[in-house]
């Protein structure tokens, strides 16, 4: 059927770009054709990599949304709604398709069908005509254009005639500005300024690029300064636009296209943050934000392809140049080129990192790190991490790199820097360095989105890869080689009698240092936990709350409220042989019975133990502490902890009645299974990732019982017991998400019968529902949620929407263009940050979502899978909660409301989970809940924030 | 003249102060924060305040309504920073404040103080342009985790005393001035003039009200209805008019109150007039069916994604029964039934919150046992809403009032807005004595066009 058209057949290579939440997504390489086919003229993209695949094909519309900008780029919105561009290698083949657009619009004016006819005529007999303006027509002017500005076919007219070369309109307007300055002609000036504003906001994109040109910019923003809506004001745009000193220029630019861009990038900033900042409707907004994107794409690759550039650039470290400014300014040039690849797909990403490595990045950064400048040492840091968040294997290895050539590797670099880092935001941001570079799931998070970006960068990796145990050898050396040297001055504490004089430097240094703590006992459990019980850290950090400074006492309660969270045998050992409960009762005792942050997070403590019965613990209290608990009522939790001890005692040996209890098997088997949860996500990872990144895990849990059993002397049988289990679920753990989680759900259930499973089969619902007595009884009362599903409507409120929302909302703000931007960015969604772009930030949390945040990773073809990636991460993140989870599922009698607590956020667990096994279990019911909540956050009356 | 004296004064003049400053600021905020309970207890009298978004001109214009520190007392409840284009000058000074006059002010945590979003909604890239490194962000960040979730108000007065305010227009103040001794609520213009005045009302369940305040009489906002078409539609019928469905609902509460075993079961109740009224941000969380619930949190953290700390700051009331699922991924929405379940069980007279824009600045719901305040006019500098701040008066009788001091126990006995059961129902007193103040957009001759700044130097 398919009948080859005119001339455009042959094939251009291009780039097919997807515009998703105001970023342009790359959608892959390939070859163009324009085609007729049955009287339609259709775009065809061919994928250049799998021949079969089509990454484009689309109809010409008769709508004239097509816009050619820069030669090389065809812009325009599908009928959906969503905006594309092709980005030709070559201009020739650009203007072919152009051509190819333009004639079939063209046969769209003359033969179009009737209904439109009209339309279509009327456009194209009646181009809009204005006066060549002068100060006396402005207000005509102003009139007119308001009039055109009100339809889309007037808009469409009125930005035709305003590029027509012949009229060039703004450049004749720009001399008005200074003469009606002269005149101190204030309403004129207002008229000025409200004709460029409407030109700006009519949303062409070739209007916007232009009027950042250096012919027309000053002229332009000169207008904008008076505007009639601050009558009594006057911007000064001009004057700080036109300071040239500004522009910082390291290393001399040859290129003047690329200098021109860097400029005009700057002044469309400018444009956006300053000048329209007030006024911006989302259209204009997402073109600056495209122009400027494109001209970042095209200034990265000129800087990293052109090998003259770098040499230079890396030069100026060199030891002969001596100018210090200069090498200065070249760190922070570095330091804004990594900011600005964040933004990038990840393949430029990669190659310009790949260039700035081999022109020597890593000595830069040792330079950075170590200068006295702290805004030096901070850009330093920016780069780091911007490196170690684009890529922690490629770190990892030029790490090791180190190690084997015997040279200092940078982690040790950034340990001593924050041993001595007297600049309190800089140490800050060491310290978060070091957590990412230690991060272990760093790994999973760039494969995964190694996967989904390109499939020759990925052959790339592996090649250069086989690495895998290298993110575990890595860690291991670290303990090996660098932890002692981190944590030296926690473990100094022990000479240190007393507390009450610490320094601001010491204090902020071990904040920091039981931060990391807190993080490598959660994300590095056998390794940190052996590191921690050989020096003794635990009674250290036990130390610190001894101190006068209440964050610090803060921090250090915080470290074992993670411990305690981790529902591990090993730490709540250390934690009785060591009496460390009795900084902690001084607290309390010191605090209470007063409400402040101090006491809440000490009751937050008692509490956790208390509803996840932890009996090692409370037996250890009671037994230790029974008195003083007893006086303790001004909340009932301690009476509560010696009724939960009086009740363990009194069933031990005997069936209870009250089947709540768990006996000690249960808990044990739970924790056990909470272990394997932790593994089975990384497995997890495994299956979504793909690759043999994670094969390495089987190795690390005979690691791990090689540890525990050369190590921990004191084994009981109890952690035997927790051993075999283990061993039991492993080997379904790699191949199958679905086996192992099953049967750690068969571990479970075979140890307690009460307990729920950590998947949520549908007909938990029904079991829970009974549990869960108190919030169910108000959750009934809600009309919208139909009984049958009611607890997974409400447990899965905030999951769903969580998992849900990069996979959709870019297609939802995709789909709706035209709406004002106020309306979408108004409303706070939560689910909408998963979407957005993300900056480092010192929370780990934050760290993860910003990893999956990122574009590529919220971008890839495989839109499921990005959404399960993400839960993967929610419920990596803190691994206290999947903990929490699987003791959850044992209910207390005496106190409901936690149970049901419990049972909620197991449920909401659950879901995820079972979201990221990809339908492996039955969960159609709440994907389509997940889909119908972000259905409603369109909902135009929803009321905004 | 002190260092934050000194401080504060370059602040009201929209100057940000230096980088050192602000760390040295944000310790001693944290030094004072620890110490308070994750629900702040406020004596009356207080002025609570909504959300202020870095619309920092529209914050001085707040003072200039409402009365300068210290000379009235403020309740912040949250969302001081994003997307208006002085979040960093709105919450430094703010901070300023709370440090130099701890006791005058309090600040409570927004879902908008948080790492995660403010990197999305502006402060973070506010406090790279104005300082050019991360670490002022940082800093605020840090003091952010210590904010209080809440905060219980008491010893408010039931009635408003007789204010001596200058009536907006003469020919209403006839019918409005008729019962000065038992003002209920009371609507005053940003230039100190009374709108409107109700007094307060013996209400019956079964009979609706006969007068309820209509914000949208105002002259101000019901222009600027078509304008926004997502803000809700001004419905003060229907949410402040009890409808017979609502009050079977409330027969129905007492069954659902108390959980055995829980420290829910407070038992006596006082028959004070006027209960405590709790401020929090967002709203109400199924998880939290008591304040001393909430004070078993450890709240030095980033804002979660879900549990209790997080509803609190995201939750929305609704007109739904029971709870819902919020449009905006955390946080739920909560019905009538709920609210007044929740305000029975803790002895609250009302529910004050932010977090939604309200055209009219504020908006009473569910008979009065939920009120929004927002306090950002023009949102966004071009949302064409109007702004409002709640007063609440001391009640100068003594006896309502329930001294009470940071920390101590058990609050949530004792205090009670509600009568006894009459002809067998719950009936409900009304809140507290209320006054709004209702403001617009700073003038514009205070302050230059609202701009972000430009980066100062650049590369590319």
């Amino acid at each position: 059927m398919a009948q080859t058209g005119p001339p455009t057949n042959d094939r251009k290579r291009v780039k097919v770009y997807e515009l998703r939440n105001n970023d342009w997504y790359d959608r892959g390489t390939g070859f163009c054709v324009g085609q007729m086919v049955n009287d339609e003229a259709r775009i065809y993209v061919q994928s250049e990599e799998e021949p079969n695949r089509m990454l484009l094909e689309t109809k010409v519309q008769k709508d004239d949304g097509y816009q050619k900008q820069q030669d090389t780029l065809i812009v325009w919105t599908e009928p959906n709604g969503i905006d594309m561009a092709l980005s030709f290698q070559e201009a020739e083949g650009c203007a072919a398709i152009w051509e190819f657009v333009s004639d079939t619009q063209q046969r769209f004016t003359g033969i179009g069908p009737d209904d439109n006819l009209e339309d279509d005529v009327l456009d194209a007999f009646n181009p809009m005509l204005l006066p060549t303006p002068d100060l006396s027509n402005l207000q005509d002017i102003e009139t007119m254009m308001r009039t055109a500005n009100a339809s889309p076919s007037g808009r469409d007219a009125l930005a035709k005639f305003i590029m027509n070369k012949d009229v060039d309109y703004i450049s004749k307007l720009v001399p008005l500005i200074e003469m009606a300055e002269d005149l101190e002609s204030l309403p004129d000036l207002h008229r000025l300024c409200n004709i460029m504003k409407t030109l700006i906001l009519l949303n062409d994109t070739a209007i916007v690029e232009f009027v950042v040109t250096d012919e027309v910019v000053l002229g332009v923003v000169g207008a904008l300064e008076y505007d009639p809506d601050f009558p009594s004001h006057k911007a000064n745009h001009r004057q700080y636009l036109s300071d040239e000193s500004k522009f910082k220029e390291v290393v001399p630019i040859d290129d003047p296209e690329i200098k021109k861009k860097i400029h005009y990038t700057y002044r469309l900033q400018y444009l956006k943050d300053v000048v329209l900042a007030r006024i911006l409707d989302d259209p204009t907004f997402s073109v600056l934000n495209s122009l400027i994107f494109f001209h970042q794409v095209d200034i990265v690759q000129h800087l990293q392809s052109n090998q003259a550039f770098l040499s230079e650039l890396f030069g100026v470290f060199g030891e002969e140049v001596t100018d210090q400014q200069r090498k200065k300014d070249a760190v922070h040039f570095i330091q804004q080129c990594c900011a600005v690849a964040k933004n990038l797909q990840a393949q430029a990403r990669a190659s310009l990192y790949q260039n700035f490595i081999q022109g020597g990045l890593f000595a830069v950064i040792t330079f950075a790190l170590r200068h006295r400048d702290a805004s030096v040492r901070v850009a330093g840091t920016d780069v780091l991490v911007a490196l170690i968040d684009h890529d922690p294997l490629m770190m990892r290895s030029q790490i090791f790199k180190a190690i084997n050539e015997k040279t200092k590797p940078l982690t040790d670099t950034l340990i001593e820097l924050l041993l001595v880092e007297v600049d309190l935001g800089v140490k800050a941001q060491m310290a978060d360095a070091i957590k990412v570079l230690l991060d272990p799931t760093a790994n999973t998070a760039s494969v995964d989105t190694l996967s989904r970006t390109n499939s020759d960068f990925l052959a790339k990796m592996r090649a250069n890869g086989g690495a895998q145990p290298l993110a575990d050898n890595f860690i291991q050396n670290f303990y090996d080689e660098s932890a002692k040297k981190l944590f030296q001055p926690l473990k100094d504490l022990e000479k240190r009698e007393n507390m009450s004089n610490l320094t601001v430097q010491e204090i902020s240094l071990y904040s920091h240092l039981v931060e990391v703590l807190c993080f490598f006992v959660r994300q590095h459990s056998f390794r940190s936990k052996y590191f921690i019980l050989s020096e003794g850290l635990a009674s250290r950090v036990a130390q610190l709350m001894a101190c006068p400074e209440k964050h610090l006492k803060l921090g250090a309660l915080r470290y074992f409220r993670t411990c305690i969270g981790l529902q591990d045998e090993f730490h709540n050992r250390q934690i009785i042989s060591n009496k460390l409960f009795e900084p902690i009762f001084n607290i309390v005792f010191a605090t209470m019975p007063k409400d402040n942050l101090l006491n809440s997070a000490c009751l937050e403590l008692f509490e956790f133990i208390k509803r996840e019965n932890v009996k090692a613990i409370i037996i250890h209290l009671v037994e230790t502490y029974r008195d003083q608990l007893k006086d303790i009522n001004y909340v009932p939790t301690f009476q509560q902890l010696i009724l939960r001890y009086d009740q363990l005692q009194g069933i031990q040996g005997a069936d209870s009645t009250d089947t709540s209890f768990i006996t000690q098997d249960g808990d044990l088997n739970s924790s056990a299974a909470a272990n394997q949860l932790v593994r089975h996500n990384h497995a997890g990872h495994l299956v979504n990732g793909g690759g043999a990144r994670w094969q390495g895990f089987k190795d690390t849990d005979a690691d791990e019982d090689a540890y525990f059993d050369s190590v921990d002397n004191d084994n009981d049988n109890e952690k035997d017991d927790e051993d075999d289990e283990d061993e039991l679920s492993l080997p379904t753990a790699t191949p199958s998400m679905s086996k192992s989680i099953t049967n750690s759900l068969a571990v479970q259930s075979n140890g307690s019968p009460t307990k729920h499973p950590l998947v949520s089969y549908p007909d938990d619902d029904n079991d829970d529902a009974n549990t869960d007595l108190v919030p169910m009884d108000v959750l009934t009362a809600s009309p919208g949620t139909p009984n049958n599903n009611l607890n997974s409507n409400v447990n899965d409120a905030n999951p769903p929407s969580v998992a849900s929302s990069s996979p959709e909302s870019p297609s939802m703000s995709a789909s709706a263009p035209t709406k004002r931007r106020r309306e979408e960015d108004e409303e706070d969604e939560l689910s909408k940050l998963a979407g957005m772009h993300k900056r480092r930030t010192s929370s780990l949390s934050s760290v993860h979502s910003m990893r999956t945040g990122s574009p590529e990773s919220k971008a890839g073809p495989d839109e499921k899978s990005i959404g399960n990636g993400n839960s993967d991460k929610t419920q990596d993140q803190d691994e206290e909660v999947v903990a929490d989870e699987t003791k959850g599922a044992v209910r207390e009698p005496n106190s409901i409301a936690g149970a049901a607590q419990h049972g909620h956020m197991l449920r909401r667990k659950a879901s995820i989970k079972s979201g990221k096994d990809g339908g492996v279990h039955s969960n159609g019911k709440k994907i389509a809940i997940s889909f119908a909540v972000k259905g409603r956050d369109r909902d135009p009356n929803a009321e905004v924030e | 003249m002190s260092e934050l004296d000194k401080a504060i004064e370059q602040l009201r003049a929209c100057r940000p102060i230096p980088e050192p400053q602000v760390r040295e600021l944000c310790h001693k905020a944290r030094e004072l924060l620890i110490e308070e309970g994750n629900v702040v207890g406020v004596d009356a009298p207080v002025t609570i305040c909504g959300d202020i978004h870095g619309q920092f001109h529209d914050l001085m214009e707040l003072f200039r309504v409402g009365g300068d520190v210290p000379d009235t007392n403020y309740l912040f409840m949250g969302d001081f920073v994003d997307r208006g284009f002085y979040s960093l000058e709105s919450f430094l000074l703010l901070l300023c404040l709370k440090v130099r006059y701890p006791d005058r002010i309090t600040l409570i945590r927004g879902n908008h103080e948080s790492r995660q979003i403010t990197t999305v909604y502006g402060f973070y890239d506010e406090c790279l342009r104005k300082y050019g490194s991360a670490n002022v962000w940082r800093y605020c960040c840090e003091v952010f985790d210590y904010l209080a979730l809440g905060a219980l108000v008491t010893g408010a007065a039931s009635n408003l005393p007789p204010s001596s305010a200058p009536f907006a227009d003469p020919a209403t103040a006839a019918n409005m001035a008729s019962d000065t001794s038992d003002v209920e609520i009371e609507i005053l213009n940003s230039a100190g003039q009374i709108t409107n005045r109700f007094p307060r009302q013996r209400r019956s369940p079964h009979q609706p009200q006969q007068q309820a305040p209509q914000p949208n009489s105002q002259p101000s906002s019901s222009s600027q209805d078509a304008d926004v078409d997502d803000a809700p539609p001004p419905d003060s019928q229907a949410t402040l008019s009890p409808s017979p469905s609502q009050s079977q609902g409330t027969n129905q509460l007492p069954s659902q109150t108390g959980a055995p075993g829980t420290s829910a079961s407070s038992g006596a109740r006082s028959q004070n007039d006027g209960g405590a009224i709790l401020c929090v941000h967002g709203g109400l969380s199924p998880l939290i069916d008591t304040l001393d619930k909430i004070r078993l949190l450890d709240r030095k953290q980033e804002v979660p994604h879900e549990g209790a700390m997080c509803d609190l700051l995201w939750s929305d009331p609704d007109e739904i029964d029971g709870w819902g699922l919020s449009p905006r991924g955390a946080g739920f929405l909560f019905g009538s039934d709920i609210v007044k379940c929740f305000n029975h069980k803790n002895g609250l007279s009302m529910v004050a919150r932010a977090h939604q824009l309200v055209m009219e600045g504020f908006k009473e719901m569910f008979e009065a046992e939920v009120v929004t305040v927002w306090s950002a006019p023009n949102y966004c500098y071009r949302c064409g809403n109007v702004a409002a701040i709640l007063e609440l008066g001391e009640d100068g009788s003594g006896g309502g009032y329930v001294p009470k001091s940071n920390g101590d126990v058990g609050r949530s006995l004792g205090l009670g807005g509600w009568e006894g059961p009459v002809n067998g129902e719950m009936r409900r007193m009304g809140g507290p004595g209320r006054r709004y103040r209702v403001f617009e957009a700073a003038p514009q001759d205070s302050r230059g066009m609202p701009a972000k700044k430009p980066v100062a130097d650049y590369f590319l």
